[in-house]
């Protein structure tokens, strides 16, 4: 059996996912009035879209991927986290933590922990610089918004 | 007569002086982030978008005009500097940008991209002034087949001349309309796709998209390709001054390429990048010393830079006037109106005159401003490339974060702004271009409103988008623009052959 190429891994992905975004497109409710168009029609439109580009997709030869497209050290050694990808990974599961920790600590609290500690996490070692910017910018972004836009933001355990 | 003193209305308020403080931001700002490779124009504009919110629409769109100005020069700078364009339509000037840069004469590149930019853009908008009103008396005639047939038209010619793959692009552009239909549905009240979560009843707000296809996935990619690159040698940038022969050598092209990119502009979908390349192929035709090109000639900066700016003016007349965004930058310009409480269409020049005018007089400050404050602080903009990386992902990081808390107030779009920075890294890595997605987020719930109106008024007969002559030449065109990529590869492979 021939092995299947990156475009056909992603069209059995997508046509999958047509079929799956087509099973909720049917279990859309009709209105209770008859009308020339429902709103299940548009998402049903969509699905079966979808699902003829997947069959196209299938069927288009992969493109020579450029080289500056490759990521560069992707072969590189060493433990994950300091991989390209491990670097992916902790950073996500770094905006998740913010995302979950924003309201109770607080914006400028959140945010300066963020910065300074992926800026770290990326390699800079230049620790008072790293602090110094990480907290000018987050303070002015602070102040921009909830001085000058009156939007609120959380301050959390701060008590500004 | 009528449109210099529409201009004239425009001008007092563009030259209010809270509006100048915003054209100067804008455009030194968007020179900033569009200098910095890999965070074009979108991703600035982007940006930009929870500053202007609470702004007055005129003030936020003149503001966001300057990003946009800004973002294209900023791509210059680094196109000329580093060989690295910051911005797809800025490509075509690194071809001679580079190399005059090698040779030393980097300020001079600069300097005759800031002039070209300036002339480029302030005939552009002189031509806009002129086409906008006029074509924004032909679009109130639009019912809805219309409207219909201008939005795929507008979907189509992006996704065709986008550098990806036709396919690829066709479906991230259907997964943007998708995505555009989440929630609850206007026209019936019925939930879609919301899987029951409070939180998508409103739908996806198309910044968290925005932000997370563009933003973070370029943060995602740039930490896989080791934090951000490996430094590339930057060049010294020297005397910024041209002499008069060197300024007539750059005039024709420059006049030339003007008006081809303002038309190039207004076309859906083909925007600043199809017009740099087409005004540097046609001067590299039209010039006597056309072996030269690709070897530092001046005149192969000044035909992409004025085709660029123009085309970025250009861009504008389809979204002011028809409310249909040409390209994924002006479908983000169009998610910030629409943000802001405007909604652009033909009736905008006559409900919101200042919105309109005060706009296009803003542009001749921006370009006045590209050209007086910041060709002189280039040097010092410059040292922006000098920015660690580290410190540098981590403070797009918090920017896009704060766009996005600060317009929703949700810890649940923050976590979706991940989601979608995540697909926005796969669509980069597997080669699905991103403008169709958001384009066609934006376009979305528009499209699928004008169809279900359309067929109500034929009581469901698919006929009616065949039967209005308008619909059917424009649904015609959207066909017709699928067999574009055949057009631009031909066109590519002219200008790096000749």
């Amino acid at each position: 059996m021939t092995r299947l190429n990156t475009n056909q891994w992603l069209a059995v992905v997508l046509l999958a996912f047509s079929v799956l975004y087509l099973g909720f497109a049917w279990q859309v409710p009709a209105f209770p009035l008859p009308r020339p168009v429902d709103s299940d029609l548009f998402p049903k439109v969509l699905g079966f879209i979808l699902a003829f580009l997947s069959v196209l997709l299938f069927f288009e030869k992969p493109a020579i991927q450029e080289a500056s497209d490759e990521p560069e050290d992707a072969t590189q050694q060493g433990p994950f986290w300091l991989s390209p990808w491990g670097r992916v990974v902790i950073t996500s599961l770094a905006i998740a933590a913010y995302a979950l920790l924003l309201v109770p600590l607080g914006f400028v609290l959140a945010s300066t922990l963020l910065s300074v500690g992926l800026t770290l996490y990326y390699g800079y070692r230049r620790h008072s610089i790293n602090l110094a910017a990480s907290l000018s910018v987050v303070l002015g972004l602070y102040l921009l918004m909830t001085k000058v836009m009156d939007v609120y933001l959380p301050t959390g355990v701060l008590p500004f | 007569m009528e449109a210099f003193n529409n201009l004239m209305y425009g001008f007092g308020i563009a030259l209010e002086p809270i509006n100048i403080a915003y054209v100067f931001a804008g455009v030194f700002a968007g020179t900033i982030i569009g200098m910095l490779p890999g965070l074009g124009p979108i991703s600035a504009l982007a940006l930009m978008i929870p500053i202007t919110f609470s702004m007055e629409p005129s003030s936020g769109l003149i503001l966001m005009a300057g990003v946009y100005y800004g973002a294209i020069f900023g791509g210059s700078t680094s196109s000329i500097l580093l060989n690295a364009p910051g911005v797809a339509g800025t490509v075509a000037t690194s071809f001679d940008g580079y190399p005059m840069a090698k040779k030393g004469l980097a300020g001079k590149a600069l300097a005759i991209a800031a002039y070209s930019s300036f002339v480029g853009g302030t005939v552009s908008v002189i031509f806009l002034m002129l086409v906008a009103p006029l074509l924004s008396k032909v679009a109130v005639s639009f019912g809805p087949p219309e409207y219909f047939a201008l939005m795929v038209l507008g979907l189509t010619a992006v996704v065709s001349l986008s550098d990806k793959s036709l396919v690829k692009g066709l479906i991230a552009a259907v997964i943007g309309v998708m995505i555009s239909i989440v929630g609850i549905d206007l026209q019936t009240g019925t939930e879609r796709f919301t899987f029951g979560s409070a939180h998508l009843l409103d739908g996806i707000d198309f910044l968290v998209v925005a932000l997370g296809i563009f933003a973070l996935a370029e943060v995602f990619y740039m930490l896989l390709r080791g934090g951000g690159g490996k430094e590339a040698p930057r060049n010294a940038i020297g005397s910024l001054k041209l002499s008069r022969p060197e300024m007539r050598e750059i005039a024709g092209p420059v006049g030339r390429s003007s008006v081809l990119g303002f038309f190039t502009g207004v076309l859906p979908g083909a925007g600043a990048t199809i017009g740099s390349f087409l005004g540097y192929s046609m001067e590299k035709r039209i010039a006597k010393d056309g072996d030269t090109f690709g070897q530092g000639n001046i005149k192969g900066v000044a035909a992409p830079e004025a085709a660029n700016n123009a085309a970025c003016t250009g861009s504008f007349v389809p979204l002011l006037t028809l409310g249909v965004p040409g390209s994924g930058t002006t479908a983000v310009l169009l998610g910030a109106l629409l943000v802001m409480g405007i909604n652009p269409g033909p009736m905008m020049i006559e409900q919101r005159p200042d919105v309109f005018w005060g706009v296009v007089a803003s542009m001749y400050i921006g370009n006045i401003f590209l050209l007086v404050l910041n060709l002189p602080l280039i040097p010092l903009i410059a040292k922006i490339l000098d920015l660690p990386r580290p410190l540098l992902l981590s403070m797009i990081l918090i920017f896009c974060m704060i766009g996005v808390y600060g317009l929703s107030f949700s810890v649940f779009d923050l976590l979706l702004l991940l989601g979608f920075g995540l697909i926005g890294l796969g669509m980069r890595l597997f080669g699905f271009p991103a403008a169709p997605l958001i384009l066609a987020l934006i376009l979305g719930d528009l499209m699928e409103e004008s169809m279900r109106r359309a067929l109500q008024i034929s009581g469901g007969d698919w006929g009616i988008f065949l039967e209005k002559p308008i619909s059917l030449a424009l649904l015609a065109v959207a066909l017709f623009s699928l067999s574009a990529p055949v057009i631009k590869k031909r066109l590519k492979r002219e200008v790096i052959d000749t």
